[in-house]
């Protein structure tokens, strides 16, 4: 190597507080100072393999839609439909599976399927015809709503008891659902990192004119990551299904914005073009030990709302200051 | 020249609205040679690019490419038929690292998956190629200086199956050996039949690498033709296609009154070092300032706006102290016309009526209230002097042509009645019949009374326009030439710091 290829190694290395931010880092290192200060007040109760469960669980729903709506931000878009598109997903899945075991395989395939329509759709009209993501997923969060309500306005429908104990239960500190998280993950972490479509996602997001003059396919990278993003939320709205053993018209709501809060504060940028799965993940955790803490610290549950705001806050912050530079 | 065409294009036709940036222009480029495309500022280059790219479709006209007729819906057709661009406007991903902006949207891969070491031979090959073998190919972009950007730019270029080469001013950033290495792979380039088209600046450039040469003026393709029947004297006279006298209206007499009056300024955000500068400019008169780019031109006219602090000094508008704020400035009678019209001089989605008249509302309100007709009113009177053409006070100034857009920034500072009146690159990008128009306007009010300061790059504007030159170089003035010792080549030394030789 020579003396410019080392300097330009240490540059790109050098540490900084918005570097760590970047890198996805932040998110784990919240998670961490949380964890200590849990253990400390009740390890017992903490560490007891039922509480692990409870958090590992509430990642799972969060952590899908969050993997989809960290596609769709890394190409500079946004997707608001995604709590919508997984509470349909759940009436679905209860009501047209309804306690048949034989059902529940194509059901599910064909919940997943439909997700990929819609978020097909959504990319379509973005990359397509130039409509701002932003109303194009906030017309179709409405949409998906109001099918919902006009299906059903109450709880209905009865999912089988095998998907029911996927949902619920855990062995040891360990939930059957979270594999699903994972193998997820892994494959959209594989996906970013070493296919075309990875590379090409962050081009379309960091700049899609520069993208397109290089023959990158815009338009078709643009549709795969909404309708991967769809996709997901539609496996959700099943795991949420699961969980709650029936179908619910408002199962899913305000899961679109827990999903852009976890991938805000991960370090992707909302510009596009720029944040890490590590980062996506760990404010995935990190909401999800938020909220059970606050039972078990016995803390009002009402607060969780303004420690969300502040988490976000210092997420916009530390960013602030490498937009600076 | 007995090589068939290996791409043609007959009777290329764009139209942007207010401006005919392509008028039936035919290009043939051969393959193993360079076609060096020359023109001015605004003459079509840049349209052809994006036409022949596939980033813009042309209104009328055809592209064959080995004898076929082809269309482009997307850049994609494009480098699928073997046309690849290093554009003027750097590509390069400042987030992704060097190894995956070399093989942006051509990764090796296999079934979807990308081959990793595939990857990095082929990137090492073509980093060579533009000497750039020692490059680490993990460091993101943005870590790079803006030459090595270029550089990755053009290995990418090489890493692609071409047919047709298109440089778009590939070697503005460069110098020294990486212009040297751009030169060899050009060469290196057509010798293995591929076509280049070599757009640049540097005549100098032009005559040691072209083959063939086409000059563009005003969207039309004046003259063709071997490069060996073209010195640069008569390119020049093909780019300009006039006598630059014509172009400016006579200079009248400045007064004696001292307008502007600077002492002992030092620009904020300069060298530690710099001197101080003092300049006076008398009622009537414009002074240039010359200089190569970064010479702190741009830099102390928006410290006379007050756009930018300054270290010390002081600056008098007839006998008034103005204090270092925009606001203090524009109430002493400074404007300021900006470099960048389009994103500092005028919010392109108002009326051309809204932009005339933002920086004084005051005029055409009462009780806080717009009055529309004052407002149109107001409009139609500088339109008439400035002579825009629009098709009304409530067309979207984003219509217009560059000439137009450049008229209604000079009107809204018109209507501050200023007294010094700073113009940055005045004429950049506007075609040469709107050109004579603004330099007729500037003189105009220079005659009645204005102390006029222009900035521009544009040297046959900068010798054929002011009273008085004042040239800087590196954040400091120079010199000073004033009448007949005002020549372009005087100015250029001043600006290199080259001594003249003593006869």
């Amino acid at each position: 190597m020579t003396a410019i290829a080392a300097t330009q190694g240490v540059q790109a290395r050098r540490w900084s507080l918005a570097n760590a931010a970047r890198s996805g880092l932040a998110a784990w290192v919240i998670v961490a100072f949380l964890v200590l200060g849990v253990t400390l007040r009740d390890a017992g109760g903490f560490w007891a393999p039922s509480n692990i469960a409870n958090v590992l669980t509430a990642t799972v729903v969060l952590g899908l839609v969050a993997l989809g709506q960290h596609l769709v931000v890394l190409t500079g878009g946004i997707d608001l439909s995604v709590g919508s598109m997984a509470t349909l997903s759940s009436l679905l899945t209860a009501i047209l599976i309804n306690g048949y075991p034989i059902r529940t395989l194509p059901v599910v395939f064909g919940m997943v399927l439909l997700g990929a329509l819609v978020g097909a759709g959504h990319g379509l009209l973005v990359s397509r015809m130039g409509l701002a993501p932003f109303v194009v997923t906030l017309a179709t969060f409405y949409l998906l709503q109001g099918v919902a309500f006009m299906i059903s306005t109450t709880p209905t429908g009865q999912v089988t008891s095998a998907l029911a104990d996927i949902g619920l239960r855990h062995t040891g500190p360990i939930p059957w659902s979270l594999p699903i998280l994972l193998i997820a993950a892994l494959i959209v972490g594989a996906a970013l990192r070493a296919t075309a479509f990875g590379r090409h996602i962050y081009a379309v997001g960091g700049d899609q004119a520069a993208a397109r003059s290089n023959g990158v396919p815009v338009s078709r990278t643009i549709v795969l990551a909404y309708a991967s993003g769809s996709a997901l939320a539609a496996l959700a709205g099943v795991v949420l299904a699961a969980r709650a053993t029936v179908g619910s018209p408002t199962a899913g709501q305000g899961l679109e914005l827990s999903a852009i809060t976890v991938v805000v504060v991960g370090g992707t940028s909302l510009l596009g073009g720029r944040g890490s799965l590590v980062g996506t993940l760990g404010g995935v955790t990190l909401l999800a030990l938020v909220e059970s803490s606050f039972t078990l610290l016995q803390l009002p549950a009402t607060l969780t709302d303004l420690i969300r705001g502040i988490v976000i806050l210092a997420a916009a912050a530390i960013f602030m200051t490498r937009n600076r530079r | 020249m007995s090589t068939s065409a290996l791409l043609e294009a007959r009777g290329l036709v764009k139209t942007f609205p207010g401006v005919r940036a392509l008028d039936r222009v035919d290009l043939t480029c051969r393959p193993g040679r360079v076609h060096a495309l020359l023109g001015e500022n605004g003459a079509g280059k840049s349209t052809i690019v994006r036409i022949l790219t596939g980033n813009m479709a042309p209104d009328e006209g055809e592209i064959l490419l080995e004898g076929r007729p082809v269309r482009f819906h997307d850049p994609r057709d494009a480098l699928a038929l073997g046309i690849t661009a290093v554009y003027q406007e750097l590509t390069v991903l400042p987030e992704m690292s060097v190894l995956d902006n070399v093989l942006l949207g051509q990764e090796r891969t296999r079934r979807g998956i990308v081959r990793r070491a595939e990857q990095r031979q082929v990137a090492r090959e073509v980093l060579a190629k533009v000497g750039l073998a020692d490059l680490a190919l993990n460091a993101r972009a943005e870590t790079l200086s803006l030459a090595n950007q270029q550089l990755v730019e053009i290995a990418r270029a090489l890493a692609r199956r071409t047919r047709l080469l298109i440089l778009d001013e590939p070697s503005a950033v460069l110098s020294g050996d990486k212009l040297q290495a751009l030169f060899d792979v050009v060469r290196d380039v057509a010798r293995q039949g591929v076509g280049v088209i070599y757009i640049s600046h540097r005549l100098e450039e032009v005559s040691a690498l072209a083959d063939d040469i086409t000059v563009l003026r005003d969207g039309r393709d004046v003259s063709s033709g071997v490069a060996a029947d073209y010195d640069v004297m008569r390119i020049i006279r093909e780019m300009v296609g006039r006598d630059v006298d014509t172009v400016f209206p006579p200079l009248a007499e400045p007064g004696q009154e001292i307008v502007l009056k600077v002492r002992g300024l030092v620009p904020g955000g300069g060298r530690a070092d710099a001197v101080p500068i003092d300049l006076d400019v008398r009622a009537g008169e414009i002074v240039s300032v010359a200089g190569l780019v970064g010479s702190g031109r741009s830099r102390l006219l928006r410290t006379l706006a007050g756009a930018q602090p300054r270290d010390a000094g002081t600056v008098e508008v007839a006998g008034r102290r103005v204090r270092g704020t925009v606001r203090d400035a524009v109430a002493a009678g400074i404007a300021l016309v900006p470099e960048e019209r389009k994103t500092d001089g005028l919010v392109l989605p108002l009326s051309v009526r809204a932009n005339t008249t933002l920086a004084s509302l005051g005029s055409v309100t009462s009780w806080g209230w717009l009055s529309p007709g004052r407002e149109r009113d107001a409009f139609s009177i500088e339109q008439r002097r400035l002579q825009i053409q629009t098709s009304g006070p409530d067309q979207g100034t984003w219509q217009l042509s560059g000439g137009n857009q450049q008229k209604i920034v000079l009107a809204k500072w018109l209507r501050t009645r200023p007294k010094v009146l700073l113009l940055d690159e005045p004429t950049r990008g506007i075609d040469i019949g709107a050109k004579t128009e603004i330099y007729r306007i500037i003189r105009e009010l220079a005659a009645a009374g204005m102390a006029v300061v222009v900035v521009s790059s544009d040297l046959p504007e900068v010798t054929g326009l002011a009273h008085r030159v004042v040239v800087c170089r590196q954040g400091q003035v120079v010199g000073e030439l004033s009448g007949p010792d005002i020549a372009e080549e005087k100015i250029m030394n001043l600006a290199l710091g080259v001594r003249e030789v003593p006869a």
